[in-house]
C-alpha cells in the first residue's frame, strides 16, 4: 500500500476503486471513464483503474466492470404518494413495477380490471376492510364504462373504491354507496347516474369522493406514513434514481410528516436522497412570507439525504382534464358543456405578491404550469418581481411546461428561468392530445425539449409519479423518440439526441433544485451517486432506451442493488 | 344529534371585490353560530380586513365560531366542526378569488348540509374591468353567472347613480336569475344575506350597520337600498298559489322566507280551494331564483309559530302590496 503525496485527509481509509464498461460522467470536460474510485461518500475521482490507483491504498471491486455507470438519476418532480398508493391494488392500463419490484401487468380491458379485483378480493381477510385500488384510465376503454353493477360481480360485499388515474374521480361498488348512503335520492351533482337514472358508483371532483367518506380519506392518509417514504425510495432504486424531489405533497408544517422525512432519511439503509418542497397547497397558513421563513429554516437544518429550499406553486390544472389554461383557440374537441378554457388556481395577477416572499428569501420558486396561459402568467410574475428585487441566479422553473411557446422560452432563458417538462405526457396522452384535447398542431410542439435546448433554456424532463410510472431511461426515452402509445411519432422536430436526455435527467435536474455543485455528474468531490446500467444508453439503438436493465444505484458510495421480483 | 340539515351559504367572488369583509360583516350582525371555511388555496387576502390574523387552520374568532381553511378537504374540515363541540347554526364558505362558486356549491348536496344560496360578490369600480381583462375574463364572468344573490359592492366608489343602475343593468345580464343587491363596504342586510329573521337580536332585527358605512363618501348612502313587505297568513293557502308565488318571482326580489300551512286542493276542478283539512306546515325559502319548500315539522306542546311570508326586495321596484296580492289572487 502507497500512501505517499496524496491530499486526501482520511488518507487511512483505503478508497474503492470500480471498473466499469464504462463511465458516463456527464461532465464535458471528461465525458468517459474506464473507472470510478470512491472515498467513503464522495467521489475521489475518475479515471482508468491505473490512474486512480495513483491516489493510494485502495481495493479494486470489480462487479461493476461488465456494467455502464451513470451520474445517479434525479427526478425533479414526482409525489410521495407513489409510495403511498402501492397501499391500494393497481388496476391501471400500462404495465407498472410495484417498489417490490414485482411487474403488474396493466389491465387494458374491462375484465382485465374486474379479473384484477376479484383476486384482491378474495386475498383479503378482514372481512371488514374496504378494497382499495388506483390507475384506472377509462380514456382507454372507449364504449363500456366500468360502474358498480360490473364492480359488484367481483367484490361482493366488500366495500370497493377504486381511485382514477386522473385523482378527479373514483368508482365505488353497491356495497360502499349503500354503506355511504349514496342512492336514488342523491342531489350531488358529483354523484353520476346511469342510463336508468340511477347512481352508478362514479363519484366525480372531490365533492362527489368525499361521499365516500373514509374510503377515501384512509387512502390519502396512507401517503403520510413511513411505509410510503420507504416504497417512494425503494421504487426510485430500483429505475436508477438516487434523487426525488417530492414537489408540493407534504404538508411540512405538519410535525408527523416532517419527522417521518427525518425519520427516513437518517437510516443509512434509505435509498435516495429526497428534496422536499415547501408548499403553499393543503392548509398552509395563507401567509407567504411565514413559508419561506419555515423553508429557510429548515433549509439550514437540511442533511445529505434531506433537502430543502425549493417552493412549489400552482397556477392551472391539467390538459387532459381540460382544466389547464391554454390560449387562444384553447381546447381542439372538449366535451360538450365545457366552458371553452381551463381554470385557475391562482390568480394570475397575484402571482408576483405571491411568490415575492420566496424569491426575496433566495428560495427557488418551481410553478405547475401546464397550459401556455400558465407559463404566461409565471413569466410574467418572475419579470415583475426581479424588477422590485433584481437578483441573480434565482432558476424558478416552469414545471410541466408543457404547452411553453417559443417566445416564451426565449423570455425564459432571459430571465435565467428552468424548465421540467413533462416528457412522459408524449408516450401516455400524446395520441389524446394530437386527436382530441389540443389537435395535430399543437400536440406536435408539446413538451418541446428541442425548443428548450435551441432557446438555451436549462430543462429536465419529469414523470411526475404516480400520475406516470418514474424511470427516467424512460422519460429520456421519450423525449428522444417521441412516440406515443399508438406507435406513432408526434412533433419529430422536437426530438433531442440521447447526449441531451441524458444531461436532462442528470445534471440540468440538479441544477434546477441547486445540487447541481454536489450531484448530477460524476466527477471528483461530488457526492457518489451512481445509476448502475446493464447496456449503455449512447450506444443502444434509442428505442431501446427505457428497455435498458438496471442493476440498482450507489447512493453516497452505499450499494443499492434494485430488487426485482419476477419469476 | 339534530335532523335539521346545515344551511350553507356560499360566498364567492374575484380577488377584491369584498368576500372577507361580507363574512366580517355577517359575524357581526348575526346571534347564529356560525362556521366559516375558508377555501383560500394559500392566495394573499387583499381585503385590509382580515377575518384573524391567519397563521392557524383552526381558530376561535370573537363571537365563537369556528374557521377552517378548506385544506385537506372539504370532509376534513367538516369533520373538524362537527367534532368542535355546539354545532353551527349555519356553513358559510368563503371561496378562493379563482374559484368557480358552483364548485363549491356543490358541496352543499353532502348529507347533512343543504344549500342556502351562492352569494357572488362584484367590485362595483373593476368589475367591468375584470369581466374583459386578458386572463380572468371568463373565471369572472364564470362566477358572476353562479350567483344566486350578486352583490355590487364599493357603489358608494361610481360617480353617480346612472352609473349604478347601468352596472346593475349590465350585471344581471351576465347573472341571469340572480337578485342584484347594492351595497358599500359589503354592509348588506343580514336579513338578506341570510333570510329574513337572521339579523342580531341585539340590533332589534335591523342591520347593524358596519364602523363608519354611514361616513361612507360620495352620492350614495347605503341605508334605504331596501324595503320588506310581510303576510300574516293565518289560514292554509292553496298549494298551488305558493307554487306560483315561488315560480316567477319578479327581479327586485331580494329574499323571501315564510312559515306557511299549505293545502293540497279540495277537488280537481277547483284548484284553488284550499283542503284546510289536509293542509301541512312548509318552511319557503327563495334567494334570487334558487326556492325551495320543505316539509316543517311543528312541535304539538309548543304555541303555534307564526304563519307569514316576509319579503326583502330593492327599494322601488314592487308595490307595497305586491305580495299581499299575490297570496289572495284568485284564478
Ligand atoms: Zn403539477
Ligand atoms: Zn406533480
Amino acid at each position: 500500500m502507497t500512501t505517499a503525496h496524496t491530499g486526501r485527509s482520511d488518507e487511512n481509509e483505503p478508497f474503492v476503486i470500480y471498473p466499469a464498461r464504462r463511465v458516463i460522467t456527464i461532465n464535458p470536460a471528461f465525458p468517459f471513464g474506464e473507472a470510478v474510485a470512491v472515498s467513503g461518500d464522495r467521489i475521489l475521482g475518475v479515471g482508468s483503474a491505473d490512474e486512480l490507483a495513483s491516489w493510494g491504498g485502495h481495493r479494486v471491486d470489480d462487479r461493476f466492470a461488465e456494467h455502464v455507470l451513470m451520474p445517479g438519476f434525479i427526478e425533479a418532480h414526482c409525489h410521495v404518494m407513489s409510495g403511498g398508493l402501492w397501499n391500494s391494488t393497481y388496476v391501471g392500463y400500462f404495465d407498472r413495477r410495484d417498489p417490490q419490484g414485482l411487474l403488474w401487468p396493466g389491465c387494458t380491458s374491462i375484465d382485465d380490471v374486474l379479473e384484477r379485483l376479484g383476486k384482491a378480493a378474495a386475498d383479503m381477510t378482514d372481512d371488514s376492510q374496504t378494497l382499495l385500488a388506483w390507475g384506472l384510465d377509462p380514456i382507454y376503454f372507449p364504449g363500456e364504462r366500468l360502474v358498480a353493477r360490473h364492480l359488484d360481480t367481483v367484490t361482493g360485499d366488500r366495500p370497493t373504491l377504486i381511485l382514477h388515474a386522473s385523482g378527479h374521480l373514483a368508482t365505488i361498488n353497491s356495497a360502499l354507496m349503500d354503506r355511504c348512503g349514496i342512492d336514488e335520492t342523491a342531489t350531488s351533482p358529483g354523484v353520476a347516474r346511469g342510463g336508468d337514472g340511477l347512481p352508478n358508483g362514479e363519484l366525480h371532483e372531490p365533492a362527489g369522493m368525499m361521499l365516500a367518506g373514509e374510503a377515501f380519506a384512509d387512502m390519502m392518509q396512507a401517503n403520510r406514513s413511513e411505509q410510503a417514504r420507504w416504497r417512494y425510495a425503494n421504487e426510485a432504486r430500483n429505475a436508477g434514481h438516487t434523487l426525488l424531489t417530492d414537489l408540493g405533497t407534504t404538508q411540512l408544517w405538519d410535525p408527523e410528516q416532517l419527522g417521518n422525512w427525518k425519520k427516513v432519511t437518517s437510516d443509512a439503509a434509505y435509498p435516495a436522497r429526497v428534496m422536499v418542497a415547501m408548499s403553499n397547497l393543503f392548509g398552509a397558513t395563507a401567509d407567504p412570507a411565514e413559508l419561506a421563513e419555515l423553508c429557510v429554516k429548515l433549509k439550514s437544518e437540511q442533511t445529505d439525504k434531506l433537502r430543502f429550499g425549493i417552493v412549489k406553486l400552482i397556477l392551472d390544472g391539467s390538459i387532459q382534464g381540460f382544466t389547464a389554461r391554454i390560449s387562444w383557440p384553447h381546447y381542439y374537441k372538449p366535451p360538450p358543456g365545457h366552458i371553452g378554457n381551463g381554470m385557475w388556481l391562482t390568480a394570475p395577477d397575484q402571482m408576483a405578491d405571491l411568490m415575492e416572499p420566496y424569491h426575496r428569501a433566495g428560495l427557488t420558486v418551481h410553478c405547475h404550469c401546464n397550459g401556455d396561459e400558465a407559463t404566461e402568467a409565471f413569466v410574467q410574475a418572475v419579470e415583475q418581481v426581479l424588477e422590485r428585487y433584481p437578483r441573480w441566479d434565482h432558476r424558478h422553473t416552469v414545471q410541466h411546461c408543457q404547452l411553453t411557446t417559443p417566445d416564451q422560452y426565449r423570455r425564459m432563458a432571459a430571465l435565467g428561468m428552468c424548465a421540467n417538462i413533462f416528457s412522459n405526457h408524449i408516450y401516455y396522452w400524446g395520441d389524446q392530445h394530437r386527436d382530441v384535447t389540443v389537435g395535430p398542431e399543437r400536440a406536435a410542439r408539446m413538451d418541446a425539449c428541442a425548443t428548450a435546448l435551441a432557446s438555451g433554456v436549462s430543462f429536465s424532463i419529469h414523470s411526475d409519479s404516480p400520475i406516470t410510472p418514474l424511470g427516467h431511461l424512460h422519460t429520456a426515452w421519450c423525449a428522444v423518440n417521441r412516440v406515443t402509445a399508438s406507435g406513432e411519432v408526434l412533433g419529430p422536430d422536437e426530438r433531442i439526441g440521447v447526449p441531451d436526455a441524458l444531461r436532462a435527467i442528470t445534471i440540468e435536474a440538479a441544477r434546477q433544485i441547486k445540487m447541481d455543485g454536489e450531484i448530477g455528474s460524476i466527477e471528483a468531490g461530488k457526492l457518489a451517486d451512481f445509476a448502475v446500467l446493464e447496456d449503455d444508453p449512447l450506444s443502444v439503438d434509442p428505442m431501446a432506451l427505457r428497455d435498458i436493465g438496471v442493476w440498482g444505484t450507489v447512493l453516497g458510495g452505499v450499494l443499492q442493488p434494485a430488487q426485482i421480483s419476477d419469476v | 344529534m339534530s335532523t335539521q340539515r346545515l344551511p350553507m351559504t356560499v360566498v364567492g367572488g374575484y380577488l377584491g371585490a369584498g368576500k372577507t369583509t361580507l363574512v366580517n360583516h355577517v359575524l357581526r350582525s348575526t346571534d347564529e353560530r356560525i362556521a366559516v371555511i375558508v377555501n383560500d388555496f394559500g392566495e394573499i387576502s387583499i381585503d385590509e380586513d382580515l377575518i384573524v390574523a391567519a397563521d392557524s387552520d383552526k381558530l376561535t374568532l370573537a363571537n365563537g365560531c369556528i374557521c377552517c381553511t378548506l385544506a385537506d378537504g372539504f370532509a376534513a374540515a367538516l369533520m373538524q366542526i362537527r367534532s368542535a363541540g355546539t354545532l353551527p347554526q349555519r356553513l358559510l364558505i368563503e371561496a378562493s378569488g379563482v374559484a368557480d362558486p358552483n364548485q363549491i356549491a356543490a358541496y352543499g348536496h353532502t348529507p347533512g348540509l343543504r344549500l342556502d344560496a351562492v352569494v357572488v360578490m362584484a367590485d362595483a369600480e373593476q368589475v367591468r374591468r375584470q369581466a374583459n381583462d386578458r386572463w380572468v375574463a371568463d373565471t369572472v364572468r364564470m362566477q358572476l353567472a353562479a350567483a344566486d344573490l350578486l352583490v355590487v359592492n364599493k357603489i358608494d366608489l361610481l360617480d353617480d347613480s346612472k352609473e349604478a343602475d347601468d352596472l346593475c343593468d349590465w350585471l344581471a345580464g351576465l347573472s341571469p336569475g340572480a337578485a342584484v343587491v347594492r351595497a358599500s363596504r359589503a354592509a348588506v342586510p343580514i336579513d338578506v344575506l341570510l333570510g329574513p329573521g337572521s339579523a342580531s337580536d341585539a340590533a332589534d332585527g335591523r342591520e347593524r350597520p358596519a364602523p363608519d358605512a354611514a361616513a361612507a363618501p360620495g352620492w350614495h348612502t347605503v341605508e334605504d337600498l331596501f324595503e320588506s313587505q310581510t303576510v300574516v297568513l293565518d289560514v292554509p293557502v292553496p298549494m298551488l298559489v305558493i307554487e306560483a308565488l315561488l315560480a316567477d318571482l319578479p327581479d327586485g326580489v331580494a329574499r323571501l322566507k315564510g312559515l306557511i300551512q299549505a293545502a293540497p286542493p279540495t277537488s280537481a276542478d277547483d284548484t284553488n280551494a284550499a283542503d284546510a283539512a289536509n293542509a301541512a306546515a312548509y318552511l319557503i325559502e327563495a334567494v334570487g331564483k334558487r326556492t325551495s319548500m320543505t316539509p316543517h315539522a311543528t312541535d304539538p306542546t309548543q304555541p303555534p309559530p307564526r304563519w307569514a311570508i316576509s319579503l326583502i326586495s330593492n327599494k322601488d321596484s314592487l308595490p307595497p302590496t305586491w305580495l299581499a296580492e299575490r297570496l289572495v289572487r284568485r284564478g
